[in-house]
């Protein structure tokens, strides 16, 4: 089938069009140059076009949302919406169901969604959410951070052998790339204890972040995954903890990328609850400028926000000793969930308020690092969902960073409390996204950091994942009319998925199988071979779970989109 | 128990199945198989090879509906399966129970007749850690996966459950005796704790066994939740157990390096019911101010995780989920089996994978009596002396290949070892068939 | 600690217990739940046969309330409660002491006297029942038995179940002629 999206305003950065009025064509699902005269039009004069979005970093399928639904109800409630001929039931607001998670993402104009954090013993079960979303491709990313085979390695410096151990690690999960959660504090936390900073080792395995981080790092690079490593650095909420952040990333600057496409070595998530200096909540202010600064000087890192949206969601990580501190904090429900030899992960509710001086201040924080951050191509918009607040929020995040006026009118007004306005300084910051920057943050962006090459552009060849949006860019001022951005970025015009349309008029319309987005590396194999046989009696000592039955078989992963990649060594 | 010599005579040894009936689901048994028949099982406890080694006098083999003299017929699949989607089809408020001895790719269909006919989808939580999951609604949800116990745990405490009777090799394999990277000398390096008001098999070989009074649970974690606090006991004795012990005990527990408490059906079946596993959450919330703790309910069945879990992810809701209106209601006491039985207001029953005639009371049952029962199950068994239809299926993890989860929510393939008998069918495809057939009543009488 | 100490229990039934006050009915607290043994059968599948009717239509007791109401091993005993009546063997328990509680694995025989009251909580009253147990001379019944005397569900009007025929330890339905 042939299309020809006719007339549209295209904002497409990695083909530096920015603006321009365009015709999109596309056929069997692929972006093309040209289209034969039986191409079926579609009408959208005016109308703003930007390839589908992709989310770098989110909580959408796995054991953790699971928790969080089971324990829930309550959110659950929020968002029930009944079945229709097309679209099965929704439920729930910070932590849909599967079906809704899907159907949400679509509406927004969304392609592509990265799951954040999958421990490989329950990886089994992502897969099995992903099945059940319909709707987008997920890339999930597999923890690394705490696994014992790696603290062990890099403790011994066995670089090569860490690089064998994440090639088959992410072929029996079934995964995309490296996540580090708490390095060595999640680990910590299998005894109640955490780590400080990056040099603070870990009981017994006697190794530190920086270790891991560096060592882990080295191996994606031998490997030259698509992706570089994505940390959720140590001393996560804590005040004080920006030179922790820092110096996560300063650890990392000797180590040379291989990979053509993107730029960085290292992704920073969700930077929000990583930048705040003082040293308790009550002298807490942002720690913003120092990470800034560093991020601006340096190109080998990324970050996404974690943008706090001050509203009740529920959050969760691998970060489990962060989720106990939480709890104390507010004594709301506590989940925990920590998995054998890996990971530890935790929940807790949340009532973000913008009349909580603290919340309001890390509402400040997330907007002012995308906006003290020069180069947009090193930002991407995420709100940690569910963390910091729901990913259908996205479009409320991208109004705020295209209107100064509305930044300072809630801060004026009291939408938010005054420390939003006197512990940062995002009162001084006048910087206004356009629609090009918000393009380059939620597409260009995070196709570069992914190493997405056939997603988050326009060009041929690319999979046709395209988002319109109901909203004239030559006739709109996004400046003065926040409302309607948020309007319009929430309900697409069309949501058109590997050349298919999903959405149209801000309803779903047609529903697909999501992919399973994965990495395979060629050519590792033997050492893959080696480093299995000689963890193998370890594994069975301690594992609970026979290896066989512990690989994720490739019915829990289909349909899949494979990345290979050739181990250049 | 007898000796029993040991089987030599079979074709081949199928490797690491998952056994198919306790929440421990034991990954590592071997199954003896000669000419498409189990002749052996190996590592499995007495209850796991007696599933296993099944009674074939009993299996279902054949799909039967009733006549008009209330005896069962034998009919083919064709005549069975319309006949039940009749029934489900012209069904007001249809209930379809059961699901946790079946795998996830069963559940699937399942929930989309469910969806289809507006029925509602409910499983053994129901009636077993229903209250359990109230109570992690109520106060928080801090567990782990077994192998952090095994590595790690210097203190095991079990109450109001006896493993040794319903999970034989939970203390064999995850918690007390194995050998973890932490504790090298297995038993010898952990403190086996009971608590329980009768001397059980668990109770047996545990190093302390504080049997509080029946009904006493409640007040006994109070008391352990005080002293933790630095609260002064104000009665000497408490349910049953003397001041000074239970002082005692709470130092044991704030000064192991990692504690793990697990909990069964007695704490959810006494009186105060999720009250009581409130405050052992609790309890154990308090713990992690002094040192590692965590908890872990003791499953029944293979999947009755599976299914919550499976439902959470696909509806919002863990179980007794009602879809009548368009879009998932789950209210507690009001779209839960037993209550509707007990309210009379189901009119059409189906049973897959469970056994509510040997396991619901009869005053519930006594409604089932009064209504079209449909039961989709691999044995004759109460059940089949009230169901209507009859549709035979196949064992998973030894006949079938399916998805469980395992009580600590770790999920499990369960391979399969022989084929199912020739009539049979899987559980996957009779509900895909029932849900094939639905649709099209549905829609000839739109 | 003392209450490490375990109790020893004794293996006899001593009806001449002179400590022990002969009665005729016994009020008592009823629990039921899972055994082994129970278990075992009812996966196995083996619910038609006596063996199930030998493990899970099974009243254990202390036996020093068996001694009171003068039963041994295997006799029958009548247990009533608010819910119905069941006639179950008397069993010796494993777990005694427990005087004044008994317990019967969950089961057909069980549900009979179970509370089926969730108190809004989806969940039956399966333990803290309050019963009573008296000698009996009447049969424990076959499973499938059982369930046609307590629910009648095919049973036709003006049948006396108690009269009808055993349905045996094996399936009964009329099979297909297979033509050949
Ligand atoms: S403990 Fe449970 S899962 Fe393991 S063999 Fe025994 S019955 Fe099967
Ligand atoms: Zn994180
Ligand atoms: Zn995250």
């Amino acid at each position: 089938m042939e299309y020809i999206l006719k007339n549209g305003i295209v904002y497409d950065p990695i083909n530096e069009i920015n603006g321009e009025k365009k015709d999109v064509m596309f056929k069997d699902g692929k972006i093309v140059n040209s289209v034969s005269d039986d191409a079926k039009v579609i009408d959208v004069t005016d109308k703003l076009v930007m390839p589908a979005g992709i989310d770098v970093h989110c909580h959408l399928a796995g054991p953790k949302l699971c928790v969080g639904r089971l324990y829930r109800p309550e959110d659950e409630r929020r968002g029930v919406k009944p079945k229709t001929d097309i679209t099965r039931p929704e439920t729930g607001f910070s932590i849909p169901n599967c079906p809704a998670t899907g159907y949400r993402f679509s509406k927004m104009g969304y392609g592509t969604v990265v799951e954040a954090a999958v421990p490989p013993l329950e990886a089994k079960h992502t897969h099995e959410e992903i099945i059940a979303i319909p709707n987008i491709d997920i890339p999930p990313l597999t923890l690394f951070g705490n696994n014992w085979f790696i603290l062990q390695f890099a403790k011994e410096g066995r670089i090569e052998d860490i690089a064998a151990f994440v090639s088959a690690w992410l072929k029996i999960t079934k995964g995309y790339g490296v996540k580090i959660v708490n390095p060595c504090g999640s680990e910590a936390w299998g005894w109640g204890m955490n780590v400080h900073g990056i040099d603070d080792p870990a009981p017994y395995w006697d190794v530190t972040a920086r270790e891991v981080i560096r060592a882990l790092a080295q191996a994606n690079e031998m490997l030259g995954l698509p992706h570089s490593i994505h940390i959720h650095p140590n001393d996560l909420g804590h005040p004080g903890n920006f030179p922790t952040t820092v110096n996560t990333i300063d650890c990392m600057k000797d180590i040379k990328k291989n990979s053509e496409y993107r730029n960085q070595t290292i992704h920073l998530t969700h930077a929000q609850f990583h930048c705040y200096d003082g040293t308790s909540w009550r002298d807490v202010t942002s720690g913003v400028e120092p990470v800034a600064d560093y991020i601006n000087k340096h190109d080998h890192v990324t970050m996404d926000m974690g943008q706090v949206t001050l509203d009740e969601t529920t959050t969760m990580t691998a970060d489990g000793p962060m989720e106990y501190d939480l709890y104390e904090l507010t004594g709301l429900k506590w989940a925990n969930k920590d998995i054998e030899l890996e990971t530890a992960s935790g929940l807790v509710p949340f009532i973000y308020s913008g009349r909580n001086p603290v919340h309001s201040l890390q509402w400040a924080i997330g907007l002012e690092l995308a906006l003290m951050i020069e180069d947009p191509w090193k930002v991407c918009l995420t709100t940690d969902s569910p963390n910091a607040g729901p990913f259908i929020r996205y479009p409320r995040v991208m109004s705020w960073l295209m209107s100064y006026q509305r930044r300072a009118e809630m801060m004026d007004n009291k939408e938010v409390h005054a420390w939003a306005g006197r512990k940062s300084a995002l009162g001084t910051l006048d910087r206004e996204y356009d629609f090009y920057d918000i393009a380059t943050i939620t597409r260009a962006g995070p196709s570069k950091i992914y190493g997405f090459e056939d997603r988050g552009h326009l060009g041929a060849g690319a999979i046709a994942d395209i988002a319109v949006y109901d909203l004239e860019p030559n006739n709109f001022d996004p400046t003065r009319n926040a409302a309607e951005v948020e309007k319009a970025f929430s309900n697409a015009l069309y949501t058109i998925k590997d050349g298919q349309i999903l959405v149209k008029d801000g309803e779903i319309v047609k529903v697909v199988s999501s992919k399973h987005v994965r990495t395979e590396v060629e050519g590792f194999e033997d050492e893959e071979k080696r480093i299995l046989e000689e963890i193998m009696p370890f594994f069975n000592r301690y594992y609970t779970v026979k290896f066989e039955n512990y690989v994720v078989h490739d019915h829990y992963a289909e349909p899949s989109s494979v990345y290979k990649v050739n181990a250049s060594k | 128990m007898a000796y029993e010599p040991p089987v030599t005579d079979y074709d081949k040894i199928v490797e690491n199945c998952t056994c198919a009936f306790c929440g421990s689901n034991c990954d590592d048994v071997d199954i003896l198989v000669k000419d498409n028949h189990v002749v052996g099982v190996r590592h499995a406890c007495r209850l796991g090879a007696s599933k296993i080694m099944e009674d074939e006098d009993q299996r279902l083999t054949v799909p039967m509906i009733r006549d008009e003299n209330g005896e069962l017929v034998e009919v083919d699949w064709d005549t069975a399966l319309d006949k039940a989607a009749e029934l489900i089809a012209g069904a007001v408020r249809p209930v379809f129970y059961g699901w946790s001895e079946t795998s996830i790719e069963a559940m699937k269909p399942g929930l989309e007749l469910t969806e289809l006919v507006g029925a509602v989808i409910d499983n053994q939580a129901t009636i077993c850690h229903g209250p359990t999951v109230q109570a992690v609604q109520n106060v928080g949800y801090p567990l782990m996966t077994l192998g952090e116990v095994k590595n790690r745990a210097d203190m095991v405490v079990y109450t109001g459950s006896n493993p040794m009777n319903a999970h034989p090799r939970h203390l064999a394999r995850y918690t007390t005796f194995p050998k973890g990277f932490f504790r090298k000398r297995g038993r010898f390096d952990r403190t086996l704790v009971t608590w329980d008001p009768k001397y059980s098999d668990t109770a047996k070989l545990s190093d302390i066994w504080v049997p509080f009074e029946e009904n006493g649970d409640y007040a006994f974690c109070n008391a352990i939740r005080a002293v933790l606090k630095g609260k002064e006991l104000k009665q000497d004795v408490i349910s049953g157990i003397p001041k000074e012990d239970i002082v005692a005990l709470t130092e044991k527990m704030k000064n192991t390096q990692f504690g793990a408490l697990f909990f069964g059906l007695g704490l959810t079946h006494t009186l105060s019911k999720q009250r009581n596993i409130d405050i052992a959450i609790q309890l154990v919330q308090d713990l992690n101010k002094y040192t590692k703790w965590v908890l872990l309910p003791m499953r029944g069945h293979f999947n009755v995780n599976g299914f919550n879990i499976f439902m959470s992810y696909e509806m919002g809701f863990p179980y007794g989920v009602d879809f009548s209106r368009g879009y998932p209601r789950y209210m507690i006491g009001e779209t839960t089996t037993i209550d509707l039985l007990n309210r009379k207001e189901c009119d059409v029953f189906m049973v897959i994978a469970a056994d509510p005639g040997a396991h619901f009371p009869g005053g519930a049952l006594a409604h089932l009596a009064d209504i079209p029962v449909i039961q989709i199950d691999i044995h004759w068994g109460p059940s089949t002396e009230l169901a209507d239809v009859v549709l035979p299926g196949t064992f998973i993890g030894v006949e079938t290949a399916g998805t469980s989860y395992r009580m600590d929510s770790v999920p499990i393939f369960m391979k399969k070892a022989i084929d199912p008998p020739e009539t049979c069918r899987e559980d996957e495809w009779i509900v895909n068939e029932l849900l094939k057939r639905v649709t099209k009543l549905k829609e000839a009488s739109k | 600690m003392t209450y490490i100490e375990k109790p020893s229990i004794s293996n006899v039934v001593k009806f001449e217990d002179p400590d022990v006050a002969q009665v005729k009915k016994l009020t008592v607290m009823l629990n039921t739940g899972t055994d082994i043994y129970q278990g075992a059968c009812k996966k196995r599948g083996s619910t038609l046969k006596d063996e199930y009717r030998k493990v899970a239509g099974v009243c254990y007791m202390d036996p020093k309330d068996m001694a009171r109401l003068g039963v041994g091993n295997w006799d029958s005993v009548l247990v009533k409660s608010d819910w119905g009546e069941v006639v179950c063997y008397a069993a010796h328990s494993r777990d005694a002491p427990h005087e004044g509680m008994i317990f019967i694995p969950k089961g057909p025989w069980a549900n009979v006297v179970v509370s089926p009251e969730t108190y809004c909580c989806s969940d039956p009253t399966y333990k803290g029942i309050h019963a009573t147990v008296e000698k009996t001379d009447k049969e424990v019944l076959l499973m499938a038995d059982l369930m046609r005397y307590v629910y009648k569900k095919y049973v036709k009007e003006g049948d006396k179940t108690e009269e009808l025929p055993s349905l045996g330890e094996m399936p009964i339905y009329k099979r297909k002629v297979r033509s050949q």
